[in-house]
């Protein structure tokens, strides 16, 4: 069996499967019958994504999962009682509403409609050529519209090849406004609008400039969301992924997770996925690295292990190798003592108590949850048979869980079934109950994941569960006469929600992007009659910000918890500390930065002061690095340590700069002129500006701002461990 | 430390030794003389090269802060050394040029270990508004253009005092009917004859501004002056004032933590170089 045969195995093995219950409280559902199948769906849900639900397959040029509907092409019309035909992608359901997708009137809409859009297309488009999946093309042939009745416009609308990287090609347009849509809303960036009327309506960036002339920086998501050939990759991205080889993309076009990505991102980003051979017995991921890469196994058998306990890796890469001038053992010594011991220890999260080798075959996804968490690496994976996978940097990975629906359910059940019961088992709720009760428990229980400051429940609400955070950090705040009240900060593998009243006296709102496990109330009471044994062994005790306020743990100085939350110093591992007590404001930590980074310092000598304590303007390594989120190009990451890299492919969109909540991203100036030929065939473009972070100067043994110090004023510290914050300090009541 | 102390003591008994078997002091020829010369300078130069090591802060040297150490302790240690050699004696103009130097040399370099443990603390203390130093212009300009915007809030003073060119402030603007244009009058007057002068020039001291005690007994009197309407303003005014003040103290502060590197620095070198030439001279002729 091949392993895309596999793969679309395993994929239809989770459809079968039952829809966990729905994440938040189910309001009323609307009632309608497509093609003859009654359905209830939630109100406000498109004719699109109803018939969806059901399987019905109803073809989109404009639309796209990510953007907001736009109607536009009104390929997806259809039947839904009116007079005339309703985009269905716009359209919501109302109750009793009858929709018939396939009708002869229809079909006979869509056909001329792709007759008229081919009429004005140049046919075959470059994508069609290149890897045959214009979107416009292959749903003209699927159709059965092989050539259109209507004459060509006189005008050609030409091409715009001013850009280094992208290739305009305004006769395959089809203004469908994908682009512009992503340009807009996706990145932000507003460069990209629309222009002109009738046969001269195109799209232009900025004032109509050219390409390369505007205000564009090449981030390619319109060129991504494009459905033809009308924006096409001049260039790959120089992506440099270590022990492998970039894989075809028309192979990658095979795979059932690479459905829905269009070939245009897998062809720009060609080094993000590359095709690695490895050896039996050889580790393909090592528990407690960072990574930024998922793997996908194509052949061969591999096993998921913890390798040990209660051990993870913070190595840096060639630590002290060939830094010494001198061979002198002793003298280097001196000269260097060892400070490891002041590095800040590595985070563990989510320790799972339990060692079970999970078998990995092909068509299995592993890697991928320290890839989108950006937490260390769980488990070990060593090869047991002669492998061969791909491995997958971050920024298609996230492209695969954005476009493809399918990629999201297999990490979910990947989760469910590697971590999900030893995550539960961490939790002070679930520490005793036996193996039985959490295995049936994992069926039952949602996985969700929060944007930053999205609420999780309201003060009010119904009190219809409680929920386990496995990664991010939640907020817990009470509205009373006298304003709000912060009631606790809570971290993975605490829990919150357990109210024991009807309605829920508190809000939660996560802080960052966290996961949580949500454990129905009803669902869990039915478990517990069911395991009677298992009754005294769970902890039902309320929320632990509920019990009688202790006095505020002592920190070491007098920190306000508040500051410190909301400078996100939770999150970070490893923060620039300067005792002002010490510094002599010489400038050399500020020089040395600028010396390892040739001549541009990546930390500011200002910031947020705590007593004598100057938090500088560096980055801190967050758990959780916002900076990651959505780089297109997958150059802001983690490789096998804690240090955040911004890699030398970085295209300069800002996106990370603008991420970063702390302002530790700077965008710096940069002239670099590639005379790669073949990688820049028809230009030699100067990127204008990259962003930079700390990297920990990665590769020396220490920092050199903290080398550098003269006065030991400087250090680099867990903030958490450093202001003497402990959990309880984050349970406590703050205001 | 242990080391300095340990190699000043060993140096002191060494000396004294050869003195009672010599029945004479040891000149800086003698063998202990000579090898104290040495040694003297020998630390000397190795103190010097503290800032050569700064220059190359990324390479791997040695940490910056046990150079330092070094530095502060090796270089102390050159004094005894270096006055045992000398035998408690001048000759000759250059020998009395040397330790002229050395005493000044170590003396600053002894003050500037001072200043530079005790003043970090005071300015941390007192100067909680600290910016960096090289930004106090950029920052005191924006202060400047923050205090005209709050006074351009004040109704009529943006149509007849807008020769800073300021802006009303976005909020906060006030009314015609809210102040009386009499108040408006005495607090542009008491603007541009007290406070703006003192956020242009804030080293001087005889504004009424430049000292807390004063500066919060005029606001006090302003803020009795004038509605509750304009307190705000006034609150934002005097805080102005009192940032200005503290860069006033930073700045004061910056230039005691390094002034004194002014006169170490060159006179170390002065002092490497004249023991250069001393050596030369003493050994060759």
């Amino acid at each position: 069996m091949s392993q895309s045969a596999v793969a679309t195995k395993k994929i239809e093995a989770l459809e079968s499967r039952p829809e966990p219950k729905e994440l938040r409280r189910a309001p009323a559902k609307v009632h309608v019958t497509i093609d003859g199948v009654e359905l209830a769906v939630a109100p406000g849900t498109s004719i699109l994504n109803a018939a969806r639900q059901l399987g019905i397959q109803i073809p989109t040029l404009c639309h796209q999962p990510n953007e907001r509907p736009a109607g536009v092409c009104r390929m997806c019309s259809v039947e839904a009682g009116e007079k005339t035909l309703s985009a269905s992608c716009c359209k919501p359901v109302e109750e009793g509403m009858v929709i018939k997708t396939n009708t002869e009137k229809v079909q006979q809409s869509r056909r001329v409609l792709l007759e008229l859009l081919l009429s004005e297309h140049a046919s075959p488009c470059v994508r069609q050529q290149r890897s045959g999946d214009c979107e416009l093309e292959v749903l003209a042939q699927q159709e059965g519209v092989l050539a259109s009745r209507f004459n060509a416009p006189a005008i050609p609308r030409g091409m715009d090849l001013s850009s280094a990287a992208i290739a305009v090609d305004h006769s395959a347009c089809i203004l469908c406004d994908r682009c512009i849509r992503a340009c807009n809303e996706v990145r932000h960036n507003n460069v990209l609008g629309r222009k002109g009327k009738g046969y001269l309506a195109g799209i232009a960036f900025d004032l109509d400039d050219p390409m390369g002339d505007s205000s564009c920086i090449s981030c390619g998501e319109c060129m991504v969301s494009c459905p033809t050939g009308a924006l096409t990759n001049k260039k790959v991205i120089p992506t440099d992924l270590p022990d492998g080889q970039p894989a075809d993309v028309r192979f990658l076009k095979g795979l059932p997770y690479f459905q829905g990505i269009s070939s245009t991102f897998l062809e720009l980003n060609r080094n993000a996925v590359i095709l690695r051979r490895v050896r039996a017995g050889d580790t393909i991921c090592r528990e407690g690295e960072y990574g930024s890469t998922a793997f996908l196994l194509l052949e061969g058998e591999a096993e998921m292990f913890l390798s040990s306990h209660g051990r993870h890796s913070n190595e840096k890469p060639d630590k002290k190798k060939s830094e010494s001038l001198l061979n002198l053992k002793k003298l280097t010594s001196w000269l260097n003592p060892d400070r490891s011991h002041l590095e800040p220890a590595p985070l563990r999260i989510g320790q799972p108590m339990a060692f079970d080798i999970v078998k990995l075959e092909p068509g299995d996804l592993f890697g991928e949850t320290s890839c989108v968490n950006h937490y260390p690496r769980s488990q070990t994976v060593r090869a047991v048979s002669d492998c061969v996978m791909l491995e997958i940097l971050r920024n298609v990975l996230d492209m695969m869980l954005q476009r493809n629906g399918e990629v999201r359910k297999v990490l979910d059940l990947n989760y469910r079934k590697r971590a999900l019961c030893a995550q539960l088992r961490n939790s002070a709720v679930f520490s005793r109950v036996s193996d039985e009760f959490l295995d049936s428990l994992k069926d039952t229980v949602g996985l969700l994941r929060t944007q930053k400051g999205e609420a999780v429940f309201l003060q009010g609400a119904a009190s219809d569960s409680f929920y386990v955070i496995r990664s991010g950090f939640v907020k817990i705040t009470q509205q009373r006469n006298d304003g709000e009240m912060v009631m606790a900060y809570l971290g993975p593998q605490q829990h919150f929600g357990l109210d024991g009243q009807d309605s829920r006296p508190v809000t939660a709102t996560a802080l960052d992007h966290a996961d949580l496990i949500r454990i129905d109330n009803d669902g869990f009471h039915e478990l517990i009659a069911r395991f009677q044994e298992d009754r005294e062994k769970v902890d039902l005790t309320p929320d632990p910000w509920r019990r009688p306020v202790p006095a505020r743990p002592a920190t070491k100085i007098d920190v306000p918890l508040q500051k410190f939350v909301n400078q996100g110093l939770m999150q970070a591992n490893s923060v620039l500390i300067l005792n002002l007590e010490k510094c002599t404001r010489c400038d050399a930590c500020v020089r040395a930065c600028a010396d390892a980074h040739d001549g541009v310092t990546r930390l500011v000598r200002e910031g947020l002061r705590f007593d004598k304590y100057l938090v500088a303007t560096s980055c801190r390594q967050c758990r959780d690095p916002l900076c990651m989120v959505g780089c297109p190009v997958g150059s802001i990451r983690r490789q096998n340590s804690m240090e955040i890299k911004i890699e030398d492919w970085c295209i300069g969109c800002g996106l990370c700069a603008s991420n970063c909540p702390y302002g530790n991203i700077h965008m710096n100036p940069v002239s670099v002129v590639d005379d790669d030929e073949r990688i820049f065939p028809l230009a030699r473009p100067t990127v204008t500006q990259k962003a930079t972070a700390c990297d920990l100067c990665s590769g020396l043994a220490e920092p050199s701002c903290v080398y550098a110090c003269p006065h030991d004023a400087a250090e680099r510290v867990d903030a958490v461990k450093f202001f003497g914050i402990t959990p309880g300090a984050f349970s406590a009541t703050a205001k | 430390m242990a080391a300095t102390v340990t190699a000043c003591a060993l140096s002191i008994a060494a000396y004294i030794v050869y003195t009672k078997a010599s029945s004479s002091p040891p000149s800086g020829g003698s063998v202990l003389g000579l090898t104290l010369g040495i040694a003297g300078y020998g630390l000397m130069l190795f103190s010097a090269m503290l800032g050569l090591r700064k220059k190359f802060p990324v390479r791997r040297f040695g940490r910056a802060s046990t150079w330092m150490r070094g530095h502060l302790w090796l270089g102390w240690l050159s004094f005894p050394l270096l006055v045992l050699h000398s035998g408690f004696a001048a000759k000759g103009r250059l020998t009395s040029w040397l330790m002229a130097l050395l005493i000044i040399t170590v003396g600053s370099g002894l003050l500037g270990a001072i200043v530079q443990h005790y003043l970090p603390k005071l300015m941390a203390r007192v100067v909680p508004m600290e910016t960096i130093y090289e930004e106090i212009p950029r920052v005191r300009e924006q202060l400047e253009r923050e205090a005209d915007a709050l006074m351009a809030s004040l109704p009529g003073v943006g149509r007849r005092d807008f020769a800073w060119g300021a802006r009303p402030a976005q909020s906060g603007q006030i009314a015609e009917a809210e102040i009386d244009s009499e108040v408006v009058d005495h607090l542009r007057e008491v603007y541009v004859d007290t406070i703006r002068p003192f956020l242009s020039d804030p080293e001087t001291v005889k504004n009424a501004c430049s000292d807390h005690d004063r500066s919060a007994s005029l606001f006090s009197s302003l803020r009795l002056y004038a509605p509750s309407t304009a307190h705000k303003i006034l609150s934002g005014l005097e805080s102005i004032c009192e940032e200005e003040r503290q860069l006033k103290r930073q700045r004061q502060l910056y230039r005691c933590l390094h002034g004194w590197l002014l006169v170490h620095v060159p006179l170390s070198l002065a002092l490497i170089l004249l023991g250069a030439i001393h050596a030369v001279v003493a050994l060759g002729y």
